[in-house]
């Protein structure tokens, strides 16, 4: 049995008879199924890797996000990128931490 | 196909029909994912399918998120190496009179709002189309034969006080045609699409209705009972080793009719 710890979460891996079992801990000690009789066929250190890669898929973390893409042509399909004017007259250049100024 | 051996996906497995189609393939070797939003009928249809000896995983997610759609598909290749069955059970009613009128005036006293439109839109249209989209996706990179299951329902006819229900059934049944075609002009040809439109099926929503409303509709039902969730499982065990069944819609009611007596 292996317990991965992911995400505040904690997952117990489990060779069963029948294959792996992945089940997750709640709170109270209640736990709630992942998967069962999975992976019967490999051997335990790559079902425990396949085992720890399915946890990560079915309960992901965050959001990445990609973006923008400066080098980008300005049109993507019918949307067209449009810039901040640095030359407008209202524009400001703000690179400064507002705690830099003395209060 | 073979269901022996295949990789069934199931949202809305956690009961009702899901379940039962769920329990269905994995009886005959399937290895199976569960999809629904209730993580307590997970634990239970996993349990049970593992205390048959079936190979099982359970995703909690909701069907009308294009990311949880892309987590449930992606998880049950990672589990099982392949998708060969997508059964697109989840499914919602939230049944309303688009106009209620007021008895002494005779003036609208209410209308079905957006609180009854949209989520039925979204669970049963968008969700499906979602599922559907991204496990023909997945069928069509992977190379493996697969079949597409959208859940109808006999009342893509139109049924009074369900034009939000109706109007996504009647959707679902459509697509097989559509999907098959567009899956002919792209050369597309390891996956077929086969919708079922179940009619009266004795889930837990109408086995709890009211006993008197259910005899008045078993009334018009010939064999004179509910469809069993079992039968609804083994038609669409039917339809993924039948490879002539493609771009339509089957209807399994137990011979529903309209209170005259003509079939629906």
């Amino acid at each position: 049995m292996k317990i991965i710890c992911y995400n505040d979460m904690e997952f117990v891996l489990d060779k069963t008879g029948s294959g792996w079992e992945i089940t997750r801990k709640l709170p109270g000690g209640a736990s709630a199924a992942v998967a069962a009789g999975l992976f019967a066929d490999l051997p335990d250190s790559e079902a425990e890797a396949r085992a720890e890669a399915l946890v990560k898929t079915v309960f992901p973390v965050g959001i990445k996000s990609v973006g923008p893409d400066v080098a980008h042509p300005n049109m993507i399909g019918d949307l067209k990128i449009v810039g901040p004017d640095v030359s407008h007259p209202n524009f400001i250049y703000w690179n400064k931490d507002s705690t830099s100024f003395a209060k | 196909m073979e269901i022996k051996g295949s990789v069934a996906l199931v949202t809305g497995g956690g009961n009702g029909i899901g379940e039962a189609v769920a329990k269905y393939l994995s009886k005959r070797g399937a290895k199976v994912a569960i999809v629904d939003m209730v993580q307590k009928n997970i634990d239970r249809v996993v349990k049970e399918i593992k205390e048959a000896g079936g190979e099982v995983i359970g995703v909690q997610a909701n069907v009308t998120s294009e990311a949880e759609t892309a987590k449930f598909i992606k998880a049950t290749v990672e589990a099982f190496g392949k998708l060969n069955i997508a059964v697109c059970s989840a499914g919602i009613i939230r049944d309303s009179m688009l106009l209620t009128l007021d008895k002494e005036t005779g003036k609208v006293a209410r209308k079905m709002g957006l609180d009854k439109w949209q989520p039925v839109i979204d669970v049963n249209l968008t969700g499906t189309f979602l599922t559907l989209r991204d496990a023909a996706e997945a069928m069509v990179n992977g190379g493996w034969e697969g079949i597409l299951v959208p859940i109808s329902s006999v009342n893509k006819i139109g049924q009074i006080g369900q034009l939000n229900y109706s109007s996504t059934k009647v959707a679902d049944a459509l697509m097989p045609k559509i999907i098959i075609g567009e899956f002919l002009m792209r050369g597309i040809k390891n996956i077929r699409c086969v919708g079922i439109a179940p009619g009266y099926t004795a889930t837990p929503m109408l086995t709890g209705m009211n006993q008197d409303a259910l005899k008045a509709i078993l009334e018009d039902v010939h064999i004179g009972r509910l469809v069993e969730p079992d039968e609804i499982a083994a038609m669409i065990g039917h339809c993924v080793e039948n490879g002539a069944l493609n771009a339509t819609t089957i209807e399994i009611t137990g011979g529903l009719c309209n209170s005259k007596g003509i079939a629906k």
